[in-house]
Parts: C-alpha cells; structure tokens; sequence
C-alpha cells in the first residue's frame, strides 16, 4: 500500500493512555505512511497543542485523568478545527455517540478492523485538508478584498449585483471611463480571471453573509 | 416619712388641745381672792368708824357727864347763893317784921349783902299795898320808892303771901335790857301781911359771877325761861359746839327758868370727823391701791400667761437647765418633738439624752456655759422611740441663779435636708466627674459657661479654655465653622431640634470626632432662662458600632434569606410568629410575621404527638432544649420538609419555637431512590460484581487484542509493501507476543476472581427460596396492586444450588413480571410462580405474568446486554439471570403466556456430583 493522500504537512494525533495499543496503532499508521504524533494522556496533547496542528486526532473514550470526551470539549472551545475520531471499547458506544452529537467526525469501536480505521483515517484527512484548501482561499479572498480603496469596493458590489457599467456609472455618479478603470482594478487586485470567477470567489466568503 | 407624718399631726393635736385644760385654773381663784381685799377693806374701815363713832360717844358722853356734873354743880352753888339771898331776906323780913328795922338799916345792910353777892342787882322792900318803901341801892332807877308794882308782880306776891314763903317770879328783861328774876319774901307780922321783901337777880349776874371762872371758860352758860327764849349767857362770841349742852332746871326759882351749858367749841384739838375722814381717806387709799395691785397684778398675770403661752406653745423646745445640765423645767415641745413627757424631764441631764458621738463636744458647750458664755451649737438628741433628731440649742446662761435657758429648735428636717443637699452635691459632683456625657452650658449670648470634665477630655479642651469663650469654640472644625454657627444661632433663637445636632468636633490634637449635642434651655432657680445646656454624646464609637451592627443584621439576614431551609421564629406561649425568613415567606406567604403558625398547618402546642414537653409551659430558665427533631409532608404542596425545633430564649426574653425547616422532597426522593438502589444493588451485589467484572474484562482484553492485530496489521503492510527492515518486524511480532500474554494474565486473574467468588452450591428447597424472593417484592407487588401466587409443589426435591443467586434470579424475574403487568388491568394482574421436575434431573422454575408480553424482535434482543424496556432499567437484570442460570447448568428462555403476557423457565439441575467435581476443576 502507498499513502499518496497524505501531505507532508498532515499530522495523525493519536492519544490513548494504553502504551501498547499507541505503539501499535503508530506501527499499523506508519506502515500505511501516515505521520504520527503519539501522546499519553489528553492532558498531554493539549498542554502541546498548537492552532497550526493540521491532520486527525484519534482519541481514545476512556482514560485515566481528562477523558477523550473531555478533551474534545476542550479543544472545541479553543477553536480546534482538528476533526476527531473516538476509540471506544465495549459499551462506551452511548459516550461516543454524544461526542458525534457534539461534532466528532467518526467513532471506532475496538477491536477495530485495520482497513476501516485506515479507511477512516484517510478520508478524515482528505475531508481536513479541503477544508483546509478553502479556509486558505477565503482567507486570499478577504486579504485581497481589504487592498480595495472605497470605491473599487462599491463599484465591486455593484458588480455582484450584476449591474452593467452604465448603471454603476449612474449609481455612483462618475463616468463610465472611471468605472471601467475601477473594474480592471478590482479584477487585477483580487486576481481573478473572469467576472464568473470574481463573482464566485466573494460569495464564497461573504455571499452567505448577504452583504448588501 | 410615714413616722414623721404622724409625729408631726401628734404635735398638732397637741398643740391644738394643750392650752385649753391649762388656762380655766389660772383664773378661778382670781376672783374671790381680788374682792377679798376690797371686802375686808371695807369691813375694816367700818369697822374703825364705828369703834371712832363709839370713842366718840364715849367721850361725849364722858364730856356730857362732865358737864351734867359741872352743871348741876354750877346749879347748887346758884341754889346755895340764892338761899343764901333768901336766907337774908328772911331775915330782913322778920325784923321788918319785927320793925327793927328802919330805912337806914335796910340799906346799909341790903347794900352790903348785895355788894357781896354781885348777882343781886336790888332789894326792895314792898308794902302790902303793893307800893315799893325802901329800895336798895337807893339810886336805883328800877325802883322807885312809891311806884307800884305790876299786875306780874302782884301775882307774885299774892303768891308768896298765900304760900308764906319766898316765890320767884318769872324772869323778864327789864327797862334797862336786863334779864332780871325777883324772888319774893312775904313780911308778915303775925299775921298781918306787910307787905314782902323783893331781891332782884340780875341773870346776866349770876352766870358771870355764880360759876367759878374755868366753868366759863368751858362752858357757855345761859339762862332760859320757860319759854326758852335766852335769856342771859356768859358770852356769845365763842363758837359753841352745840353737840354739847345740859340743860338744868332751876328750881327754885322754877317757872321753866333752866340753867344751860353748852361746851365750847375745841379748837385746839382735831376735828370730830377728822378720824372718819382719815380712815375712809385710808380706807379708799387701800382701796385704790389694791385696784391698782390688781390691776399691776393683772399685767402681770397677763405677761406671765403670755410667756407661759409662749413657752407651751413654743415649736422650740424650751428649758431651763442647771449649770450641771440637768433640766428643771421643759416646755411640751419635748414630747412633740423629742417624745418625753415636759412633766419627767426635770431631774434629767441634757447629756442622757445626747448622741453618743456628740457627747464630747456638748460638754465643752457646756462647760463653756457654766462658765457664763452664752453657746450656740447642734447636736443630736435620743428621742423616746429611739431614734436621733438633729437639734440647734441657743443656750444662754445666768451664772447669778446658776441656771441656763435653752432653746432647741428641731433641725433634723434642714439636717436630713443638708444632708440629703450634701449626698445631692456629692452625687452629681460624682456624676458629673464619672459623667461620660458632656455637658456644656451657653449663655444667652453663646458664651460658654461650665463645661465638664467628661466635655473636657471629649474635646481635649481644658476647662479654662473653653469657659468665657465666645463662638466660634476651639473646638469647631475650621472648615465647618459657618455650618456650626448657624446650628448655634439656631439652638440661640430655641429652634434647635429636638434630636439634637450631629457634628464633627476638632480635639485639641487635631483629631476629630463625631458627637451628638442635645439641647435644652438652662432654667434658674426662679425660672428664668440665663442659657442653654447641651448634652454631648461621642457617638464615634456607636456609629462605628452601629454600621458593624447593621452589617452583622443585614449578614444575618442575608445568610438566613439565603438559606433554602424555611426558618421561622415563633412565640412559644401564643403561637405567633415573630420572624420568618425569606424561605418561608416564599413558601407560606409574604405577610406570614405576625400570623399564627397553626394556620399553616406547621406543629403547634400542644400537640403531644410532636411535642414531649409543653413549650407554652417553659419558663426562660429551662431553655434552650430540643423540642422536635422529624419529618413532615406539608398538606398543601405535598412537599416534605425536616422540621427541627428548639425552644430558645428570644431577644426580648421570651421563650419562644425555633424552627428550621428543611426542604427535604427533593433528597427524599433521592434517597428514596438511593435506598431502592440500594436495595437493588445489595441484592444483586454479587450479580454486578460479575457484571463489572465481565465489563472490565470486556476491556481489558481488548487492549491487548487490538494491539496485536494493530502490530500484526502493521507487518501485514510492510511485508505486503516491501519497504521495511527486519529487525522492525521482529520487535513488532515480539511486541505482539508481549500483548498476548498480556492477555492471557487478564484471563488468569479474571480465573481467580471467579475462583474467589464461586458460589456455594448446595442442597436447597426451592419452595424457600421463592418464598424469600416473594418476600422482597411484596412491597412492590402490593404498590402495583398484583398478586403474587407461589405454586411450588411441597414435594420438589432440592435443588443443588446458590440459594442467594438463585433467589436474585427468581426475585428479577418476578419484579419484571409485576412491572410488566402496569396496564393490564388490576384484576388481572396475577404473577405464578411455578416449579415442575423436567427430564434430565432437571427443575423447570416457570414465573408467569400477564402482561404486554415481549414482540419477536424484543424476544431476540431480551438476553442482550444492555437492553432493556424499562425506563429506569439497566439491561443487565436478564443478562446477569441466564449467567447465573447457565452458570448452574441451567438455561433460561423465555415463552409467550398463552393467557397473554409472558412466562419466563429456567432449569436447574438437582443434585449431580458430576457437576460439582466439574467446578472444583
């Protein structure tokens, strides 16, 4: 098997209390060429826990001192995007289906089919790093939004609004000229190629919003 | 007070009835004893009047004797003359007779008789014829010889001739103013009358020269005739005492001629009535002199009554004492104010009755008295009843009578009062020192006059300071001194508050301090306003005191309004609340202070099933004691509340309820369900146990097992990739390794826990067991109004079993047949439980419900852990039966109830050593 999904950037966070079962889980991931960051109790992660941590977190239900639940609510709270995966053992499945309701991606149950967990672990990671992909380019979209003067800025949702140049032109009171030269400005600052792609980069980030 | 009150009316009555009885002797004898005087005055100068008047007749009659006896002598010798004139008459006549005689003879011898006899004034010899012959003296001019005689003179001589002796006629005055008396002497020759010898007596004569001389010096004689014309009388240029005078006849010559001698008139001697005078003069002398005795005697009966007025009626006590201080006379003042009688002091001494402790300095008074310096001075005397009066004694003393005159004035009253003005003086000196209220007084004008002490050291200000200042006052703040002034001006002008005023007061050194000034006018004594006294209170401490005060009750409040127990205060004797928290204000109303806690429904006295002792009976001294310590549903909200209630001592001291209560639904609840769990739990302990235990196997193992297939997977991968080293594979395959036996230490110690756990098998009645189990539920069943019939046949053999297991079994599947049978109707709701002997030595134990029964998927499920249909169940009851019915070679199942519901079997094995002997390996 090869692991051509996973970046090198992407991280498997694996915490579990059980030093085998981690040891294990570390040789069985890194056979399938995942990284992975193994720690021993979620005190431990979260004392070391960064918002730059890009990947999974696997995470064990039951442990000594902070549980996984526990530690998801933790994390949670600190805004921690990593999407979570539970490993539950023998009826601590009503526990793992709380932590579903609260927003972890998926639970395994132990003893744990190693093609499931595999399966499991890459499409989490593919899931995050789309995610992640688009946080990116917003985050490109809103840093080029903010270079706009005033203007472009009105003359750009005018353009979102579908208006022609002469109707912006009327709207803002200025030429036409003016307005075909804020255009190519807005273009050229946000980098976009077409007016579909223009158009489609600002709703992505601010069309849900509604910005009037 | 009360024995003063009555000494003083005892002195009024005394007062008032004293005088009276005294005053009426006083005057009886004054009466008689002042016309006695008078009386014998009088008797007295009667008396001497008549023994004068008497003297005087007695001298009188002495001097009339004298004069009868002067008289009639005067008279004899007038007699013994005029005979002696007869005499020679006669014999002039027997010679005429004889006629030897002639005219010559006749004269010389009538003259000579008649110069001899002076009285004789002539001798006339008368013839018969009645013609005068010879007449002697001749010159006489009466007679003349030849004239003859008077028709009187005849008479006469008729007479004398007829009687033949001398006859006088009667006394004439003559021609010549002379009283003359003729005696006649007839001249008869034989028997021839010849006429008669006539001698003329001249009367005047004869008292001039017939009485000796002394006899006219006494005597005034005079001559009468019968006709008491006077005739002659020896002078009449004397004064007579007429008084005296004898009158004697003279016969002869008779013819009323009377001889009279009146005496002279004294002068040399007193008056008659000078005596008379002299002793009625004495007599009213005496008489006035007594008047004025009496009326001098009156004054001084007057005088004396008055001081003896005063001295009875004196409020002093009076006495007049020896120099040895022994009374001799008291005044009723004594028993008024000292209670002895005036009548028993006397003989007494002043010492006997002074105070013990005054004893010494009253002997120096008076010593000093005895030596004649008049003494002023105080001292207590003993009264009759025992107690001390305070008196003031004057004394002054006469050392010429040796006598000393005292005035005690009763000053115990003014004592008792300087007394009491001197403990006044005292008290407030010491109040006003230990005093630690200021004071301070203004004047008028808002100049300070007295500060206290406890001002003084509030201010730090002396008293010398601050006295005679004028506003503003040293200790007024400086920046408050506007404020302050116009407080001053108004306390000036009587509009201070009653409240008094709140200010800051600067100390001397510099530290300021709250106080409170209260006002009130300053009144003289006659009534006058001359100021303002303001009391000052350091009210730094209080405030401090008062806002912690404040803090603690708002604390107070705070903690019990915070407590979610219901806590109320309630008057042990009349049931009403006093106080009541938030809690129980919020549960029985917000006006519940002041209600009765009866209506509440809350325990109240004397309800002996709550309260051992009457609270109502509890004095202050018996609390505070337990008085309630339970449980109580209130009726209204049907909540439970724990209710403990002391009796306590309130604020005020009253014995009042104190309770707390508690809501206690919420825990009892818990505790309900706690105990029902626990119930449970204690009953299926070891079925838990072996169901945690079966758990925590379940989880054990599975580390291990995952992590072998995790390592096993790991090298599938590798190998499968070809990228891998070997040594890598062997530490994972040893890792593997490691983890199996892992697994199979858990295995071994879940061998000896079982081992340690085993149940004890042995030969049991199954009939008991079902009975016990039917025991436990029976609480429930009759809640859930079902029957609960046991039908085990008394023949059964004993089973070989865990009698506690078994009846865990018996008792879960029961309880879930009752619980089962929740909507099928009452009369229906029977449970049987059932035993018959099956094939294979085997007891089929049947516990039959006629309840919703199970659908085919719940009958697939039933045996699963953890499901269940029950709300509060756990989904191990059934589980943990089939272990243990599997675990004694049983087996459970369950069939549905051809009567409706379900009925639940398990075998049980009876008695085979083959299955012991397969447990003990």
């Amino acid at each position: 098997m090869k692991a051509p999904e996973s970046t090198p950037e992407q991280i498997i966070y694996l915490v579990d209390d059980d030093e085998a079962l981690r040891d294990s889980l570390v040789w069985l991931l890194e056979s399938q060429g995942f990284k992975v960051a193994a720690f021993a109790s979620a005190e431990d992660f979260l004392r070391r826990w960064r918002p730059e941590f890009n990947g999974c977190l696997l995470l064990d239900v039951r442990m000594p001192g902070m549980s996984g639940l526990e530690l998801h609510e933790r994390l949670r709270a600190q805004y921690c995007t990593l999407p979570v995966i539970f490993i539950t053992g023998h009826g601590d499945v009503p526990m793992a289906v709380a932590a579903l309701k609260k927003g972890a991606v998926d639970f395994i149950e132990k003893p744990f089919n190693d093609n499931d967990l595999l399966h499991l672990v890459s499409q989490c990671l593919a899931k995050e790093r789309e995610s992640r992909d688009r946080r990116r380019q917003d985050a490109e979209v809103s840093r080029r939004l903010d270079q706009l003067t005033q203007r472009e800025r009105e003359v750009l949702d005018l353009i979102i609004l579908g208006k022609l140049n002469k109707q912006i032109a009327d709207v803002l009171g200025i030429s036409i000229k003016t307005v075909e030269v804020h255009r190519a400005r807005v273009m050229e600052k946000m980098g976009a190629q077409s007016l579909a792609e223009l158009v489609q980069n600002v709703m992505a980030i601010e069309g849900v919003a509604g910005r009037s | 007070m009360r024995l003063f009150r009555l000494r003083g009316d005892d002195a009024r009555d005394m007062s008032n009835t004293n005088p009276s009885p005294k005053m009426p002797p006083t005057r009886v004898p004054a009466s008689w004893y002042w016309s006695a005087p008078n009386f014998a005055v009088l008797i007295f100068a009667l008396a001497m009047l008549v023994l004068v008047w008497v003297l005087q007749r007695q001298e009188s009659e002495t001097a009339r004797a004298a004069m009868a006896r002067d008289v009639q002598w005067a008279e004899q010798t007038m007699r013994l003359h005029m005979q002696g004139t007869e005499e020679f008459l006669g014999q002039l006549a027997r010679e005429l007779a004889a006629g030897t005689l002639d005219g010559d003879g006749f004269q010389v011898r009538a003259n000579q008789h008649i110069a001899n006899n002076p009285e004789l004034v002539n001798i006339v010899w008368v013839t018969g014829d009645q013609r005068v012959k010879w007449t002697a003296p001749f010159d006489t001019t009466d007679w003349l010889v030849g004239d003859g005689l008077s028709q009187v003179q005849v008479a006469v001589l008729a007479r004398s001739r007829e009687l033949g002796r001398p006859v006088y006629g009667e006394a004439y005055v003559n021609g010549r103013n002379m009283a003359v008396l003729e005696v006649y002497l007839p001249v008869q020759q034989g028997r021839q009358p010849l006429g008669a010898i006539v001698a003329v007596y001249s009367i005047e004569r004869m008292v001039a020269h017939l009485v000796p001389s002394w006899f006219g010096e006494k005597y005034r004689l005079s001559f009468t005739n019968g006709k008491g014309e006077l005739l002659a009388a020896n002078s009449t240029l004397r004064a007579l005492d007429e008084s005296l005078e004898f009158s004697v006849p003279l016969d002869p010559p008779g013819n009323g001629l009377a001889l009279e001698a009146t005496a002279y008139h004294v002068d040399s001697e007193l008056p008659k009535g000078f005596p008379i005078a002299v002793i009625v003069g004495l007599s009213f002398f005496v008489l006035w002199s007594l008047w004025a005795l009496r009326a001098h005697m009156l004054r001084r009966v007057r005088v004396e009554k008055e001081r003896d007025r005063l001295f009875n009626l004196s409020l002093d006590m009076l006495a007049v004492m020896a120099h040895d201080g022994l009374f001799r006379r008291c005044n009723p003042a004594f028993e008024r104010i000292l209670g002895y009688s005036p009548e028993a002091m006397p003989g007494s001494s002043l010492l006997d009755y002074i105070h013990p402790d005054d004893v010494a300095d009253s002997v120096v008074r008076l010593r000093s008295l005895a030596a004649g310096t008049p003494e002023a001075f105080e001292n207590r005397c003993r009264c009759a009843d025992g107690s001390y009066r305070w008196l003031a004694w004057s004394i002054n003393s006469v050392p010429e009578e040796k006598l000393m005159y005292a005035v005690a004035h009763d000053i115990t009253g003014r004592k008792a009062a300087e007394e009491a003005l001197h403990h006044e003086y005292a008290f407030r000196q010491s109040m006003e020192e230990s005093l630690i209220t200021g004071l301070r007084a203004i004047d008028l004008t808002g100049r300070i006059t007295y500060v206290n002490p406890a001002f003084c050291r509030m201010t730090g200000w002396s008293r010398e300071d601050l006295v005679g200042s004028a506003p503003p006052f040293p200790y007024w703040p400086p920046d408050e001194i506007e404020a302050l002034q116009h407080n001053l001006e108004l306390t000036l002008s009587g509009n201070a508050p009653s409240t008094g005023f709140e200010m800051r007061v600067q100390r001397k050194n510099g530290e300021s301090m709250d106080a409170r000034f209260y006002l009130s006018p300053l009144i003289d004594g006659d009534g006058r306003q001359t100021g303002w006294m303001a009391s000052i209170t350091d009210i730094t401490e209080p405030k401090r005191v008062r806002a912690q005060l404040e803090a603690a009750h708002e604390r107070f409040v705070a903690i019990l309004d915070g407590l979610d127990a219901a806590v109320y205060v309630a008057d042990a004797a009349n049931d009403e609340i006093l106080f009541a928290n938030r809690a129980f204000k919020s549960i029985y109303g917000f006006d519940a202070v002041g209600q009765r806690v009866g209506i509440y429904g809350l325990p109240t006295p004397p309800d002996t099933n709550w309260y051992d002792v009457d609270p109502r009976r509890l004095s202050p001294q018996q609390v505070p004691r337990e008085l309630y310590d339970g449980e109580l549903q209130n009726g209204l909200s049907g909540r439970w509340y724990h209710i403990r209630e002391r009796a306590t001592r309130w604020v005020d001291g009253r014995v009042v309820r104190m309770a707390i209560a508690t809501d206690i639904t919420d825990k009892k609840r818990v505790e309900e369900e706690n105990r029902a769990q626990q119930e449970r739990l204690q009953r299926t302990s070891r079925l838990i146990t072996m169901g945690e235990m079966a758990s925590t196997l379940a989880h054990e193992l599975n580390q291990p097992l995952a992590a072998i297939a995790n390592y096993s997977m790991g090298c599938v991968n590798r190998l499968q990739s070809g990228e891998y080293r070997q040594e890598d594979i062997l530490t994972a395959m040893q890792k593997a390794s490691a983890q199996a036996e892992r697994a199979g230490r858990i295995i071994r110690r879940v061998r000896e826990f079982v081992k340690k756990s085993e149940p004890r098998r042995q030969l049991v009645a199954l009939s008991g067991i079902v009975e016990d189990a039917i025991g436990f539920v029976e609480i429930d069943a009759r809640r859930h109004v079902a029957q609960v019939v046991s039908q085990i046949p008394a023949d059964l053999p004993p089973v070989f079993a865990d009698s506690v297991m078994i009846e865990q079994v018996v008792l879960n599947l029961v309880k879930n047949g009752i619980e089962a049978m929740r909507e099928t109707p009452a009369e229906e709701r029977v449970l049987t439980v059932s035993a018959r002997i099956a094939e294979h030595n085997l007891v089929e134990v049947s516990v039959a419900d006629r309840g919703h029964g199970l659908s085919d998927e719940a009958r697939e499920k039933l045996f699963s852990p953890f499901y269940t249909t029950k709300a509060e169940g756990m989904g191990m009851g059934l589980n943990i039966c089939r272990s243990i019915v599997e675990f004694h070679n049983g087996r459970l199942w369950v069939d549905a109830n051809p009567a409706g519901g379900c009925i639940f079997r398990f075998t049980l094995p009876l008695e085979t050593p083959l299955e012991s002997a397969r447990i003990d390996a």
